[in-house]
């Protein structure tokens, strides 16, 4: 076996997961200014309610159908119940809300299903495919091949359809957007149900390689939004920003070892974040 | 004695007495101490997150780093004392390094770069386990040879300490700053504050809290494990300050004693823990964003009206003449703007703009939207930097002064006044003087600061927060800003948008009393009636060219700026 190949790989699927949950930030951001922090809280509930499922003899199709859409209507909840009336709030305060959330969640889920990782069948079962002397999931090149259409069809919706116009204009300009007719409530509703999709559709994927507990969510907004950052905030760089974080997480963990992993994650994220700070003088804006 | 503070006194003993007392289930001694020290190091994130308003998610590092650093030192037999030294002083150091090169991060950067280094501190601790003792942790064997009575005592005084160090610092001009800076950084520096500076103290001095409370904790407990430092706990941590109520002086006290007693009565219950926690955060930020602290304090001053009747009058403020900028001579030329250019990429915002404003002057910045006449005043404040071209202050070259450095000699006004709702009108108007005089003592200030706005005819609007007042009236108390220290220059823009007839005559009145005490005002304005009756000369742009210069009368009737200004009408 060959271990740089292995990482590749591996780094890849994770990678792609990666990429899902940042261009969800992305989008979140867009339209509403604000890091979700409970954004990760979808993939958690995304796995979790998928495992619950398939754990009761149901079919799989039906399992992963109800996993995205409760991580979906969490986050449209998340939106319409808890930010939407709050919109006149200072980005910080929104910001903290989403952290109770993902600290809420967290919470709720320990107490509904207990510590245990938790898991279900693989969508796509047959024999692992080898590359290069490293080997590769058959589950694991869906993932791969899922993922990356998905955050890539995200991007595209935005700039090709009307719908997706629409969220940028809201994005760019709120009030604008507002007199052009935009409805920008439903822009952002929008915009918050498509994320939780996107970052359940990431755990459907993966769980079934590397399980789900209660206390996944944080670590999952924390890597969405490393390479969110990284992509300075757009849609299209974020995925390779993803796959990048996957693929160094990978040769950190084959190269130096498990516990290397979150620092030198970390620290990259400092780093990045002084790069894209280096013009900014303090945190406000600068025109009068 | 007040009668109100004795009560508070008693209220105090019994609180330190209470977990002896058998009060309330589960308020025990042990309980007790290790809520004092967290809520020593609670203090600081209060003192970064409540006041400063820094998203600070990664204190709990903070509190580990210094156990770690003096415990590893004491395994390899360095002495005792320099171990504490060593631990505590490190982490303040590296404190201030970080916070230097962070507090340029905007808003979520600077949360996600303090999470950041939990996760690398947290990381870092079980990476070696050979020095760090890996999961299980590191030993302090010291603290178990001191009693649990002396614990308390220790935890107590510790307490009590750090809240007298807080109270000594939240307040003055150190408050008013840190609000500031915290609503509006931009109109902080333009004050005169230097909010990068003010913002890695205020996160230096916070660690430190946490430094000292995190070595005092981990030698109480015996124990410092990985999670200690990680990023959950932080994140606790600023739950605990949002439930006590941010900013407040009780917040944190408040908030780790509620959480840490619900925690021990619903019997350590791991699986519920964590729901009870989130629960009691979530209500806080959605609904009680005072938290415990902001809802005693209004029931406290219920209770100390009560008590004391009504307060005293406040004694006639003392008068102190207003210490102008002596240095400069108030006649000649006060700003001569030699060939500013100003690109933003391919747009030329200023184009060679050259003109001289005299001390005693009104002079006028005229011109349609986007005539560069915002970007000439911000170049002039020093937000922007002019892309070629010289700026001269009564003879000074501004290029190298930043921002906070040119508030002595110049004063602006926003077009939307920039003041921060919580403070009072007369405390707005102190900040400034806070930077630009800091010979004033506190009383000076506040008698400097209420002259000129009884002199502005605002006297009465002194002691009201700002964020009662209405829009016209916060305009005129951000010009008694700007014009605060009587600097030799001073940028109004677009003082007249919004004001009412009285307020207009008001303005032209305060205007006239700043030229005769020999300021150059400079103003941006579109009502042109207001702009020839008051300004002697001016200046028209469009497009960022100069179109007319000269008296106010000659410009105005220019054809060309008929042209530019009134567009289709003419």
């Amino acid at each position: 076996m060959n271990p740089l190949s292995q990482a590749i790989l591996s780094g890849l699927m994770m990678g792609s997961v990666y990429a899902l949950l940042a261009t969800g930030l992305v989008v979140v951001f867009h339209t509403s200014q604000i890091v979700n922090i409970a954004h990760g809280e979808g993939y958690a509930i995304g796995g979790i309610v998928t495992a619950v499922v398939a754990g009761r003899d149901l079919p799989l199709w039906v399992a992963l159908g109800a996993g995205i859409v409760a991580a979906a209507a969490f986050s449209l909840m998340l939106e319409r119940f808890l930010l939407r009336p709050r919109r006149e709030w200072p980005i910080n305060s929104l910001i903290l809300i989403t952290l109770a959330v993902a600290f809420f969640v967290r919470g709720a889920l320990n107490v509904a299903v207990g510590t245990d990782p938790m898991s279900f069948p693989r969508l796509f079962v047959g024999p692992p495919i080898r590359i290069a002397g490293g080997v590769l999931p058959l589950q694991g090149l869906g993932l791969i091949a899922i993922g990356l259409s998905a955050a890539f069809a995200i991007p595209i919706f935005l700039a090709g359809t009307r719908l997706g116009r629409q969220l940028r204009a809201t994005a760019e300009n709120p009030d604008a957007a507002e007199l052009m007719g935009v409805n920008v409530d439903f822009a952002r509703g929008l915009s918050f149900a498509i994320a939780g999709a996107c970052s359940a559709l990431g755990a459907l994927l993966l769980v079934p390689l590397v399980s789900v507990d209660f206390q996944t969510g944080l670590g999952m907004t924390m890597r969405g939004f490393i390479a969110a950052a990284l992509a300075g905030m757009s849609p299209f760089l974020a995925i390779g920003c993803g796959l990048f974080l996957g693929l160094a997480e990978a040769l950190v963990t084959t190269y130096w070892g498990a516990l290397a992993k979150d620092p030198v994650v970390f620290l990259t994220l400092i780093a990045i974040a002084l790069w894209q700070s280096r013009h900014i003088r303090f945190g406000g804006s600068l025109r009068a | 004695m007040k009668r109100s503070r004795i009560l508070a006194l008693i209220l105090a003993v019994l609180a330190i007495a209470s977990p002896y007392a058998n009060l309330l289930a589960g308020w025990t001694p042990p309980l007790a101490t290790a809520v004092c020290f967290d809520t020593l190091a609670l203090l600081g994130l209060n003192l970064i997150f409540g006041v400063g308003g820094m998203l600070a998610f990664g204190q709990a590092a903070f509190m580990a780093l210094p156990a770690y650093g003096a415990g590893i030192l004491d395994n390899l037999g360095v002495p005792f004392a320099f171990d504490l030294a060593a631990g505590i002083f490190g982490t303040i150091a590296l404190a201030w390094l970080m916070a230097r090169v962070f507090v340029r991060l905007p808003g979520v950067f600077f949360a996600v770069g303090t999470l950041g280094f939990g996760y690398v501190i947290e990381g870092i601790t079980r990476a070696f386990p050979a020095i760090t003792g890996g999961a299980s942790g590191l030993a302090f064997a010291r603290g178990r040879q001191i009693d649990g009575e002396v614990w308390y005592g220790i935890a107590v005084i510790a307490l009590v300490c750090g809240i007298a160090v807080y109270a000594r610092l939240v307040r003055g001009g150190f408050w008013r700053r840190l609000r500031t800076v915290c609503h509006d950084e931009l109109a902080a520096a333009v004050v005169g504050i230097d909010v990068a500076h003010v913002k890695a103290l205020v996160f230096t001095i916070g660690c430190s809290f946490a430094a000292i409370a995190g070595i005092l904790h981990a030698y109480y407990v015996g124990v410092v494990i990985p999670e200690d430092a990680g990023i959950d706990r932080s994140l606790e941590q600023v739950g605990m300050v949002m439930v006590g109520g941010q900013g407040y002086l009780l917040g944190p006290l408040l908030g780790t004693a509620f959480i840490q007693w619900l925690s021990i009565v619903t019997g350590y219950a791991q699986q519920y823990e964590l729901l009870i926690y989130g629960t009691a955060f979530l209500a806080a930020v959605l609904f009680a964003r005072q938290g415990i602290a902001g809802w005693l304090l209004r029931l406290w001053r219920t209770l100390a009206g009560w008590l004391d009747g009504p307060p005293a009058k406040a004694p006639p403020s003392l008068r102190a003449t207003i210490t102008a900028n002596e240095s400069t001579e108030r006649h000649g030329d006060c700003l001569k703007v030699s060939h500013v250019t100003k690109m933003f990429g391919g747009l030329r915002a200023l184009d060679d703009v050259s003109f001289v404003v005299g001390f005693g002057e009104i002079f006028a910045v005229v011109g349609p939207n986007g005539a560069g006449k915002s970007t000439l005043f911000n170049i002039v404040s020093g937000i922007e930097q002019a892309s070629a071209g010289d700026l001269h202050l009564a003879g000074r070259d501004l290029a190298p002064l930043p921002i906070e450095k040119r508030a002595s000699l110049i004063g602006r006004s926003f077009q939307v006044a920039r003041l921060v709702p919580d403070l009072t009108a007369l405390e707005n108007v102190m900040v400034r003087l806070d930077q630009i005089d800091p010979t004033l003592d506190e009383a000076e200030r506040a008698a400097v600061a209420l002259e000129q706005l009884e002199g502005f005819g605002l006297g009465q609007l002194a002691g009201r927060p700002v964020r009662d007042l209405p829009l016209g009236q916060r305009k005129l108390i951000d010009l008694t800003r700007a014009a605060v220290g009587d600097p030799p220059l001073v940028l109004l823009d677009e003082p007249a948008v919004g004001l009412t007839e009285d307020e207009l005559a008001h303005l032209a009145q305060v205007m006239n009393q700043l030229r005769a005490r020999g300021s150059a005002v400079i103003i941006v304005e579109h009502n042109i009636e207001f702009v020839a009756s008051i300004a002697e000369r001016g200046i028209v742009l469009d497009h960022g060219q100069t179109i007319a210069l000269g008296r106010t009368v000659d410009i105005l009737r220019d054809p060309r700026v008929h042209e530019a200004y009134y567009g289709a009408l003419a």
